[in-house]
């Protein structure tokens, strides 16, 4: 699959995608709190990094309130690429499930 | 968060990991980590136990992410752009607890004497280490011909999946010596643990320079 440019979608990435495509936009705890634990807080940001880097999603800072202070969030949306590997994927898994159906 | 006096919770957190890792990762990676912890300490209001457990899930996010994130990679768009930045502190910080395992441990096993040759030992290898960065050689390497004439069995000169062959030779050589010598065993805990931490370190050093080659100020011998 390499050859081609396409590569295989890991596990935490897929969940991810699965989870901005179906709750919409969100921030990284969301995504933490939305996983039932199958992405932990911080390194959650080291994955959609990564994702970022591959254009698989894209990130948005908030503006702060006026008066705020502290550090803004970030709210992460899946690209169109991004929900094109998604579907790509699922219909790979669905179709290997039905071949090795005894 | 609106106003509040004092620092903001994470601030020093920051600053460590500025020490360490560069904008990119500071933007993608600790930034949202910091917020995170910054958010939910405000949403805890006044209940200083609510505090507590935010301060606690907030610090275990980021010093997760100070363990793993030099590890990670991911495609970057600007070339000879690591992940990491990778201060002369933090190498200096892991040679001398390094060093200080080493003499803690050697003391009371093997005496006074043993330990202090450690220390000047371990003196020594840095203080040559130093004059090297200052005054590196030009290695002589063979052409490409003549170094593909007669295959050997060179296990140093095989890249072995990050060099985890070495790593597997040196780590069986001391427990080997522990096994022979059981009053040492707790040099090879204390080992492993230092030499991850070296390894971490040079994780990081190697990420940010990825194409490190010859030293620009080299000694020339022709």
């Amino acid at each position: 699959m390499a050859d081609d440019g396409v590569s295989a979608l890991p596990r935490k990435e897929r969940l991810i995608l699965e989870l901005l495509a179906s709750t919409g936009p969100m921030y990284g705890l969301q995504l933490v709190e939305h996983s039932d634990g199958a992405l932990k807080r911080g390194t959650v940001y080291v994955t959609l990094g990564r994702m970022e880097a591959k254009g698989l999603v894209e990130s948005q800072q908030e503006p702060l309130a006026p008066g705020a202070i502290g550090l803004p969030r970030r709210i992460y949306r899946p690209t169109a690429l991004g929900e094109r590997m998604l579907r790509a994927w699922t219909a790979f898994t669905r179709e290997l499930a039905w071949e090795m159906k005894p | 968060m609106t106003g509040s006096s004092g620092p903001l919770p994470g601030s020093l957190l920051l600053r460590i990991a500025r020490s360490v890792f560069n904008d990119q990762l500071i933007a993608a990676v600790v930034q949202p980590t910091i917020s995170d912890l910054q958010r939910e300490i405000a949403d805890a209001g006044a209940s200083r136990s609510r505090r507590v457990r935010a301060r606690w899930r907030g610090y275990r996010a980021f010093w997760r992410i100070m363990i793993v994130a030099p590890f990670a990679s991911w495609p970057s768009s600007a070339p000879d752009t690591g992940a990491v930045a990778f201060p002369d502190v933090v190498a200096r910080l892991g040679a001398a607890s390094i060093l200080v395992a080493l003499i803690a441990i050697i003391g009371p096993v093997l005496g006074v004497w043993a330990a202090v040759i450690t220390a000047i030992g371990g003196l020594c290898a840095i203080v040559l280490h130093r004059w090297y960065d200052r005054h590196p050689s030009d290695l002589p390497v063979p052409p490409e011909p003549q170094r593909s004439a007669t295959p050997q069995i060179n296990f140093s000169s095989t890249e072995v999946a990050g060099n985890i062959g070495g790593l597997i030779f040196v780590v069986g050589s001391v427990f080997i010596v522990a096994v022979g010598l059981p009053s040492v065993i707790w040099f090879l805990f204390t080992a492993t643990i230092a030499g991850c931490g070296v390894a971490w370190a040079l994780a990081t050093w190697h990420t940010k320079h990825p194409r490190w080659g010859l030293p620009k100020n080299r000694i020339d011998l022709h």
